[in-house]
């Protein structure tokens, strides 16, 4: 501990001011604790049969404990190998997409020369960032609707009109899509702050070696924003389970379930709508529980390959 | 800004021109769809229904907007937004100010054991279910408080302004105290006007978050009086069950049902138009603001 500079030997005003300081921090502590600590404590329902009523997260013995039973029932069902696969499915096809487009963006864009036209598209590629969640949606459902602006334009391909919301093939195209349009803008914004900080002597000195700009590129800009890359990934991988819920609650529907039906969405279903609390608990500690071990897992990865990670 | 001098340098024309084609059409991309809704919007209500307006309005028909605006639950769910998106900022404001200040000060005894409490509900979480019945247990099921309470703390702006106060000179808070402050006025008089930027980063992230979310929303408000602007625009939006010629019909009830379909649908794009609005007027003037805590956020990651 530092040697404070004012005690001047007397206990209470180091006293009485860490009291204000206690003050201050009491707010943000007690809600914490009641909206992040108690349900980490709930999930204590995943073991036993909670039924609605009952005792808030007791454990007298006043719900019946049953073990893993909601866990292997989980596992056990035909929904288990469909609702993984069908989280890891939209989820790479995020990590391929979502997540590199962002990069190549800025990238593509730091190489344009007239600052005009590159301050307008920048901001340009924030809008959709800032169109709420529920009107993207809206604008793809009418969007792809039969007589919408998809089918009219794929007409003039001579591809005949389809109602694509309602076939599982083209949910995952769909989803991605719209996942990708609202947020590459706002993704790029690091890795832009990122590139602007990279020396320009580097550059120079590449030059002056004979590096083109594509050899530029290879061995300057991408080891100079190698690291946040690493990090971001490290993040994502983490979140590989957790797809987007609010956009998917708001596309899917009973005849794509085949392809749209996630983790997220079947624990809305199953458990607020249909209240299974007990077992939808089940299911989301379960898939934490793996989210957190892939996020340890990326992470010694990318210790050991680039030097960086999140600890 | 001043001209960046990283870019590489040295490319050929076409290299040049292909990338200025490849961001117009990024650009294009971006912006089109919401300039097709516009144009939907104010077409006339027989060719909006097909769809075929692609570069200017055919006709000018500003019915439909007529017709949201008078709607009263539209502007009864905007009051609720605007109530819930200030009342969370205020309170973020405070709450993580307040305890930024105090876990910035390295007099603080337990600093680390706060900070691993701070810590522990990033990487675990109960879950949504658990929060949903505390949330009922509590009896803030189907009241503000639901969505207010839970919405105006988080630790992660908590540990963005720490990080903020933590790179202000530790000789600020002494030259207060040798000068007879207390924590208060320290905190209040000196760290809060320095902090201003993080401050803004802070609200400006909270609106955004407050205006997208729907979600907790459907969970805990069933009271439609209640539901914030993007229910109800889920409602007209995405869920097909409304059926908006009965929402709007008591204004033309005379008229042929045929008509009235074709204007139901147009009001959509009107309602689009007309909510998403004061965020696309705002966001390009805040820019500076939000790019700061993208990169105040990646730092402490």
């Amino acid at each position: 501990m530092n040697k404070p500079s004012i005690q001047r030997g007397l206990r209470s005003p180091l006293f009485r001011e860490n009291l204000q300081l206690y003050s201050l921090f009491l707010p943000l502590a007690i809600l914490i604790f009641i909206f992040n600590y108690l349900p980490m404590w709930g999930v204590i329902i995943a073991f036993q049969d909670y039924k609605v009523g009952s005792a808030m997260f007791a454990l007298d013995g006043s719900i019946k404990w049953v073990g893993f039973k909601h866990f292997l029932t989980f596992i056990n069902s035909e929904n288990f190998v469909r609702l993984v696969g069908n989280t890891l499915r939209l989820s790479v096809l995020n990590l391929l997409f979502g997540f590199t487009i962002p990069i190549l963006f800025a990238i593509l864009l730091n190489e344009v020369k007239q600052f005009r036209f590159k301050k307008f598209v920048q901001t340009a590629s924030y809008l959709p960032y800032f169109i709420s969640t529920v009107v993207v949606a809206g604008m793809a459902l009418s969007f792809l609707e039969p007589n919408g602006i998809i089918n009219n334009f794929l007409a003039v391909f001579g591809i005949a009109s389809k109602e694509y919301i309602i076939f599982p093939d083209y949910y995952p195209t769909i989803y991605t899509t719209i996942n990708v349009w609202k947020n590459f803008g706002f993704g790029s914004i690091l890795y832009f702050s990122t590139l602007s900080s990279i020396d320009p002597a580097l550059y120079e000195s590449a030059r002056i070696d004979g590096a083109n700009r594509f050899q530029q590129a290879i061995h300057i800009t991408l080891p100079g924003i190698q690291f946040i890359i690493a990090v971001q990934l490290v993040l994502q991988m983490g979140s590989i389970l957790h797809t987007n819920t609010d956009l998917a609650l708001l596309l899917y529907r009973n005849s794509t379930y085949a392809t749209s039906d996630v983790i997220g969405t079947y624990i809305y279903r199953i458990g607020i709508e249909g209240g299974k609390y007990s077992y939808t608990t089940a299911v989301g500690l379960f898939m934490s529980v793996i989210g957190i071990t892939l996020t340890y897992i990326t992470n010694r990865i990318s210790n050991k390959m680039t030097g960086y990670g999140l600890w | 800004m001043p001209k960046n001098k990283n870019r590489i340098q040295e490319g050929s024309m076409a290299v040049d021109a292909a990338l200025i084609i490849l961001m117009a059409i990024t650009a294009f991309l971006t912006l089109y769809p919401l300039y097709y809704v516009l144009i939907l919007s104010l077409s006339e209500p027989q060719q909006a229904a097909t769809m075929r307006v692609y570069w200017l309005p055919k006709g000018l028909y500003l019915g439909s907007y007529e017709k949201i605006v008078l709607d009263p639950k539209l502007w009864r769910s905007y009051l609720n937004t605007i109530l819930y998106a200030a009342a969370e900022s205020a309170g973020m404001l405070c709450i993580c100010s307040m305890a930024a200040y105090a876990l910035s000060s390295k007099r603080l005894k337990g600093r680390k054991v706060f900070n691993i409490y701070l810590l522990i509900p990033m990487y675990f979480s109960g879950g949504i279910i658990p929060l949903f019945l505390l949330i009922i247990k509590m009896g803030l099921y189907n009241t503000p408080w639901a969505i207010i309470i839970p919405g105006c703390f988080s630790i992660w702006y908590t540990i963005l302004i720490k990080s903020y106060f933590g790179s202000l000179p530790e000789s600020l808070r002494e030259a207060a105290m040798v000068d007879g402050a207390n924590c208060y006025q320290t905190f209040l008089k000196i760290y809060l006007p320095v902090a201003k930027p993080i401050l803004a980063v802070v609200a400006l992230y909270t609106l955004i978050g407050v205006w997208n979310e729907w979600f907790k929303s459907s969970i805990f408000l069933t009271d439609q009086r209640l539901q914030p602007l993007q229910l109800y625009l889920r409602r007209i939006l995405v869920e097909q069950t409304v059926d908006l010629s009965q929402e709007f019909a008591s204004q033309e009830q005379l008229q042929a049902d045929m008509e009235r379909r074709l204007s139901s649908n147009q009001i959509k794009y009107s309602i689009i138009i007309l909510s998403s609005l004061p965020m696309i007027c705002i966001y390009p003037f805040f820019q500076k603001y939000f790019v700061k805590g993208v990169m105040l956020g990646s730092l402490k990651e």
